[in-house]
């Protein structure tokens, strides 16, 4: 089978609004170049988590195009895969043939071997024949990425993927991701309500405010990898995400008690 | 976190670690499980051998087995059981194949839901054992109007139960798999089917359970042989002891087809992460 070359994504004047006439999205625009990383980030209710589920053909915009390698797209797209908040596996399969899932227009023998190799790469040789009821929650996350790369996927979609992690699990995973990613290159959108984590993955961090949801502003993170957390620089950048953050909300100065807290984004 | 270092040990296996002590406690709880019904047999024995009670309407169990050999040497409980459990199984096939098929087709098509779900719960409506006179009418009154009656009991469960287990599958788990370019078909047959699973094998346990019911209930109204029949003789005849071996041998073979079925279920259900270790 061939891989994937549909890795450029553009969101193009995105709107989304639902049948309740609340109005989630407003007219977003977005484009992610070949193998670059972006983050979105933002308050709960600016869409984020949207965008990506319409990116992923899940839901169906309202108004406006997505087109992934040039072309638009509706409905899922085979260059197209995600990894959830939730690990989500199948929980009758293997950890093998969880992974294996993910590699539907694989030809079986491919599938197999690309398997048994990401196993070794997540760290989980010799886990293969588990149920995910014997595996851990950062495990299980982490063969919901083996799982969502075996296709070699052009456009890599992560939503949240490491909010129920603890933060040493998190870091780790950071890890991994960025390494797999070198090697596999997909282009990578990722939401997060985590700047650090956007920060230490992203090339370019794109803030979105809430009432309707749109991007605020587009942040380019010029740090080198790997990058140190502890660096003054990096820290300058995650301050300039968090100000942005704040401005997107004062000037839309929604009252106090409205301000939703980060937890509610965990609906999806 | 350790458990998160990169590369861990594989540990023992978790499953095999456990068995010794849960089979352990499988022998201890059949134990447990068979002191009410032996000491009460023991007294009611005791009772009646002293002469504080006659045992005439409710015989002792030395008695209960006497008769029970008798029925075994002549083949007549032989030839009972064989009558019941044949209706069962047809009837229980039937039952099952068209609540899993219904179920199916209401529970994947909200379209067929809307045409169909509201007449067959009409239908359910009305207490099964009011079909009895109209069966007899059309099927006369041999096997089929009984094997009707044994299907329609169990149809409802198992329809019922497919039914609600399809609208119930995880939407999260259906989005995998859409994300990852599945086929409706092939989605309905690797996400939606054993994810059911459990909960067919829960309902087709109730379908067996309301099967036996109403077998017993067809051959009350009207059989010459299957153990419905040996009650409703023992009752003519006075003779207590038959009724209460025909109670017992339907105790033994419901719960034997039961653990068949659970038995058959379980390796296919063992993905499952639930407190539940045994059904």
């Amino acid at each position: 089978m061939t891989e994937f070359t549909g890795r450029h994504l553009a969101v193009s004047h995105v709107t989304k609004t639902y049948a309740n006439g609340t109005q989630a999205l407003l007219d977003v625009t977005l484009e992610a170049a070949a193998g670059e990383i972006v983050s979105l980030v933002g308050t709960s209710g600016c869409g984020k988590t949207t965008l990506l589920r319409l990116i992923a053909g899940l839901d169906r915009a309202s108004g406006g195009a997505i087109l992934v390698g040039g072309q638009p797209t509706r409905g899922t797209h085979r260059a197209i895969s995600a990894v959830f908040q939730e690990p989500r596996l199948l929980p009758w399969l293997t950890v093998a043939q969880n992974i294996e899932f993910g590699g539907q227009d694989l030809v079986p023998s491919d599938r197999r071997g690309r398997a048994a190799g990401l196993l070794e790469r997540i760290g989980l040789a010799g886990f293969g024949q588990y149920l995910p009821k014997n595996l851990s929650g950062g495990q299980q996350q982490r063969v919901a990425i083996a799982r969502a790369l075996i296709g070699h996927p052009g456009i890599l979609l992560l939503d949240e993927p490491f909010s129920a992690l603890d933060p040493f699990t998190r870091a780790t995973l950071h890890e991994l991701l960025l390494g797999l990613w070198r090697e596999l290159r997909p282009t990578v959108v990722m939401v997060t309500h985590d700047v650090e984590e956007a920060v230490v993955l992203a090339d370019r961090v794109v803030v979105m405010k809430p009432r309707p949801g749109r991007i605020a502003e587009t942040i380019t993170i010029r740090l080198p990898r790997p990058r140190d957390r502890l660096s003054p620089l990096f820290d300058a950048a995650k301050r300039r995400v968090m100000q942005s953050i704040d401005r997107s909300l004062s000037e839309h100065a929604p009252p106090a008690h409205k301000q939703a807290t980060e937890g509610s984004a965990f609906w999806w | 976190m350790n458990a998160e270092a990169p590369i861990e040990p594989a540990p023992p296996d978790l499953l095999t670690e456990a068995a010794p002590v849960m089979r352990r406690r499988f022998s201890a709880d059949w134990m447990v499980a068979l002191l009410l019904p032996v000491l009460t047999g023991v007294a009611w024995e005791a009772a009646v051998r002293l002469g504080l009670a006659s045992g005439r309407l409710m015989p002792p169990p030395s008695r209960l087995a006497v008769t029970a050999w008798g029925l075994i040497r002549t083949g007549e409980l032989q030839t009972h059981v064989a009558a019941t459990m044949t209706r069962v199984a047809f009837g229980f096939v039937f039952g099952a194949l068209a609540g899993t098929a219904l179920g199916t087709l209401t529970g994947a098509s909200a379209w067929m839901r809307r045409l169909l779900d509201p007449t067959i719960q009409a239908i359910r409506a009305i207490p099964s054992i009011a079909w009895v006179p109209l069966f007899i009418l059309w099927l006369g009154i041999f096997e089929t109007s009984k094997l009707a009656l044994v299907s329609l009991g169990v149809f409802f469960p198992v329809y019922l139960g497919v039914l609600s287990a399809i609208q119930g599958v995880d939407r999260k788990l259906i989005e995998v798999g859409r994300v990852f370019g599945l086929s409706p078909a092939k989605l309905v047959w690797r996400i939606t089917l054993p994810a059911i699973l459990p909960s067919w094998v829960s309902a087709l346990r109730t379908g067996l359970g309301l099967g036996f019911m109403f077998v017993l209930a067809a051959e009350l109204l009207g059989a010459s042989e299957g153990l419905g029949y040996l009650l409703l003789d023992g009752e003519q005849m006075g003779r207590a002891d038959s009724i209460l071996v025909a109670m017992i041998t339907f105790a033994i073979l419901g719960k034997l087809c039961d653990s068949l079925l659970v038995a058959v279920s379980r390796p296919i259900l063992a993905w499952q992460d639930t407190a539940r270790t045994r059904l």
